[in-house]
C-alpha cells in the first residue's frame, strides 16, 4: 500500500532514510522514536504535505507526487493527536465532513454517504452521541469521533499522530483495540506514531517501525521484541 | 436539515415579508397598496404618492434587504475564512478599500468613475484589493486579534490618505463624498435597482459555491487540506466573493458598520450549527431583518432626530460584539 524505495525525508535537510519499506493493508504499524527523531515528519511526507528529498515513494501503486490533493483525500485519512472539538459543530456533522472528497460542489450528502456516515458512528458505539457538539465532549470522547470521521473517509489507509497521547490508560487500550481491529475487519493499512511502547507490546500483532537513534534509518519489529531492545535502538539512553 | 433550522426558517421568512412591508408603509407619508401597485406596472410621474414610492420607498426598502444580507454573508464567509468570531468587512477594513477608491473615483472629476457603474467599479476593486492585503497578513499571524489591529490600522491608513485627497477636491465633489461616507439607503434610485440586483445576485450563487469548502474550512486549513479542499483556490475565491458583497453595498449605501459583525455571530448562537448552507440563508434573512427593521427606527425617530444608518447599526451592533468578545476571547 505504502512502498518506500531509498526514501529520503525531512524539512530541506535529511533527517531519515527509508531504503525498503513496505507496509500493506490489513495491518497496523506503531511508529516509535524519540522526541524530534522524525515522527510527524514522515507522517507529512507520507500525507504529502511535505517533498521527499530523494527516492522513491509510492502510495497504492502511484507515485506520492502525482496523486492530487483530492485523490489523495480518497486515499489517505488523517487523525491528528488532538481535536479540540468545534463550538456549535455536532458530532453527525463533523463526521460527515469525511465524505467531502466524495460529495459534489454544493457538498450535497447522497443516500449512500448517509449510510457511510450512520455505519462509521455505529462501529465506534458513537450513536448516542450524534446530536452533541463536538466542543462538549471528552478527550477520549474526542478522539474516538475523529476516528469515526477517519473511517468515514472510505481511504484505505489511516495515518494518525499520536492519537494516545491526552488519553488515560484505559482510553489507550481502547483505541489500539479499535485501530487494530479496524486493520484486520476492514483490511485497513493503519500506520500511527506513538510513544506508548507497553501498550503496542500488549496489543497482538501489531508491527513496530522504529526510528534508529544511531542509524537514522527505519527498523520494522514483531511486537515480540523485548521493551529493552526498543529503547536501545529507538533511544539513546547514554549518560552524559 | 434538522427541525429546528427548518422552524427558524420559516418564522425569519415571515419577519422578514413582515417587516419590508412595516418598512414600505413606515414613513410619514401615507402610501396606499394600490400607489405601490401602480408605482411599478403604471406609473404616473405627476402622482407625487407614486413618485415617492418608486422612487423612495421601494428602493429604500430593496436596498435594506440587499445591504443587510450581503454584508451579513460576506462577514460569515470572513468568519470562517479566517477562524475569527470577531472578523468582518468593516472591522478588517475592506470598507475602508472601498472608500478609499471610491474617494477617488468622486473627487478626480473624471466623468466615467463619477458614473454608477464607475462607483461599483471602484467599490468593488478597493474591496478586492483590500480583501488581498487582509489575506497577506493573515498568513503572518494566528491571533485573533492582530489580525483585527491590522484591519483597524488599514482603516487608519486610508482614513489618512481619504483626508489628503478631501484637501484637494473641489467643495461639490466633497459634500458628495462626505454625504456617502454617512452611510444611507436613501440616495438608491429605482434605476440603480437592476445593476445593484444583478452583482448582488451574482454575489449570492457564488456563494453557493463556497458551502461546501467553508464546511470544512472550520477545521482549520490542514485538515480541511486533508479532505481534499484546495485551500489556495477557496482562500481567493472567498475574498472574491467578499468583495464583491461588500463592495457593491458600500458603493451605493456608504460604509456601514458591525452589521457584518454582528449578524453573523447571531446567526450561529441561533442555530446552533457550522453547516453553512443553514448558515448562509440564515444570515441572509437575518441581515435583511436587522437592516430593515433598523431603517424603520431612524423613519419613525426622523421627527425628533436625523440618524444615519451607520450610527443606528454601531449602537446596536456594537455592545452586542462587546458582549461576543467577552464571552468568546475571555
Amino acid at each position: 500500500m505504502i512502498k518506500f524505495q531509498e526514501v529520503q525525508i525531512g524539512y530541506k535537510e535529511k533527517l531519515i532514510t527509508i531504503s525498503d519499506l513496505e507496509l500493506e493493508c490489513g495491518k497496523m504499524y506503531a511508529l516509535i522514536g524519540s522526541n524530534g527523531s522524525g515522527k510527524s515528519t514522515l507522517l507529512n511526507t507520507i500525507l504529502g504535505t511535505l517533498p521527499i528529498l530523494g527516492g522513491k515513494l509510492s502510495i497504492n501503486k502511484l507515485d506520492s507526487f502525482s496523486i492530487s490533493k483530492h485523490d489523495m483525500a480518497k486515499t489517505i485519512a488523517f487523525v491528528d493527536s488532538k481535536f479540540d472539538g468545534i463550538e456549535h459543530l455536532t458530532v453527525y456533522d463533523y463526521v460527515a465532513l469525511g465524505r467531502t472528497p466524495y460529495t459534489n460542489a454544493l457538498g450535497r450528502l447522497t443516500e449512500e454517504d448517509r449510510l457511510i456516515i450512520n455505519s462509521s458512528i455505529e462501529k465506534l458505539n458513537l450513536s448516542q452521541f450524534t446530536k452533541r457538539e463536538t466542543f462538549k465532549l471528552s478527550d477520549g470522547e474526542r478522539q474516538l469521533v475523529s476516528i469515526a470521521r477517519a473511517i468515514c473517509q472510505t481511504a484505505p489507509i489511516i495515518l494518525l499522530d499520536e492519537p494516545t497521547a491526552f488519553l488515560d490508560y484505559g482510553n489507550r487500550k481502547k483505541l489500539i483495540t479499535i485501530l487494530n481491529k479496524l486493520a484486520k475487519e476492514e483490511n485497513k493499512c493503519i500506520l500511527f506514531s506513538t510513544h506508548d511502547i507497553d501498550i503496542c507490546l500488549e496489543e497482538d500483532e501489531i508491527n513496530l517501525l522504529i526510528l534508529n537513534q544511531t542509524s537514522k534509518a527505519i527498523e520494522i519489529h514483531p511486537n515480540s521484541i523485548e521493551k529493552s531492545a526498543i529503547i536501545s535502538i529507538g533511544f539513546q539512553l547514554v549518560d552524559k | 436539515m434538522n427541525k429546528r433550522a427548518q422552524l427558524f426558517f420559516l418564522l425569519l421568512i415571515i419577519l422578514l415579508i413582515g417587516s419590508f412591508i412595516c418598512h414600505l408603509f413606515a414613513g410619514q407619508i401615507r402610501i396606499s397598496l394600490s400607489d405601490y401597485w401602480n408605482s411599478i406596472f403604471d406609473f404616473d410621474v405627476s402622482n407625487t404618492n407614486q413618485l415617492i414610492a418608486r422612487e423612495f420607498r421601494l428602493p429604500r426598502a430593496i436596498i435594506a434587504v440587499i445591504a443587510g444580507s450581503g454584508l451579513s454573508l460576506a462577514g460569515m464567509f470572513m468568519q470562517t475564512l479566517f477562524n475569527n468570531p470577531l472578523a468582518g468587512p468593516y472591522v478588517l477594513g475592506i470598507n475602508s478599500g472601498s472608500s478609499l477608491f471610491v474617494a477617488f473615483s468622486m473627487m478626480t472629476g473624471i466623468g466615467f468613475l463619477q458614473s454608477d457603474l464607475g462607483i461599483i467599479s471602484s467599490a468593488l476593486l478597493g474591496a478586492l484589493v483590500f480583501g488581498f492585503i487582509i489575506l497577506f497578513f493573515s498568513f503572518f499571524t494566528r491571533n485573533h486579534v492582530t489580525l483585527l489591529l491590522v484591519g483597524l490600522m488599514l482603516g487608519s491608513f486610508t482614513g489618512a490618505i481619504i483626508s489628503v485627497i478631501q484637501t484637494m477636491s473641489s467643495a461639490q465633489e466633497l459634500k458628495a463624498f462626505t454625504i456617502w461616507t454617512m452611510g444611507s439607503l436613501q440616495h438608491v434610485q429605482f434605476d440603480q435597482l437592476p445593476l445593484i440586483t444583478f452583482f448582488f445576485v451574482l454575489g449570492c450563487t457564488l456563494s453557493l459555491l463556497l458551502i461546501k469548502p467553508m464546511n470544512a474550512l472550520v477545521l482549520g486549513g490542514k485538515s480541511s487540506q486533508l479532505l481534499g479542499i484546495n485551500i489556495r483556490s477557496v482562500r481567493i475565491s472567498t475574498i472574491l466573493v467578499t468583495a464583491l458583497l461588500t463592495g457593491v453595498v458600500t458603493a451605493f449605501c456608504g460604509p456601514i458598520a458591525f452589521v457584518g459583525l454582528a449578524v453573523p455571530n447571531l446567526t450561529k448562537t441561533l442555530f446552533r450549527t457550522q453547516n453553512h448552507f443553514i448558515l448562509l440563508v440564515g444570515n441572509f434573512l437575518i441581515g435583511g431583518i436587522f437592516l430593515l427593521f433598523s431603517d424603520i427606527v431612524i423613519q419613525l425617530l426622523e421627527e425628533t432626530i436625523q440618524l444615519p444608518i451607520n450610527a443606528f447599526t454601531s449602537l446596536v451592533g456594537a455592545p452586542f460584539i462587546i458582549y461576543v468578545v467577552l464571552k468568546r476571547l475571555k
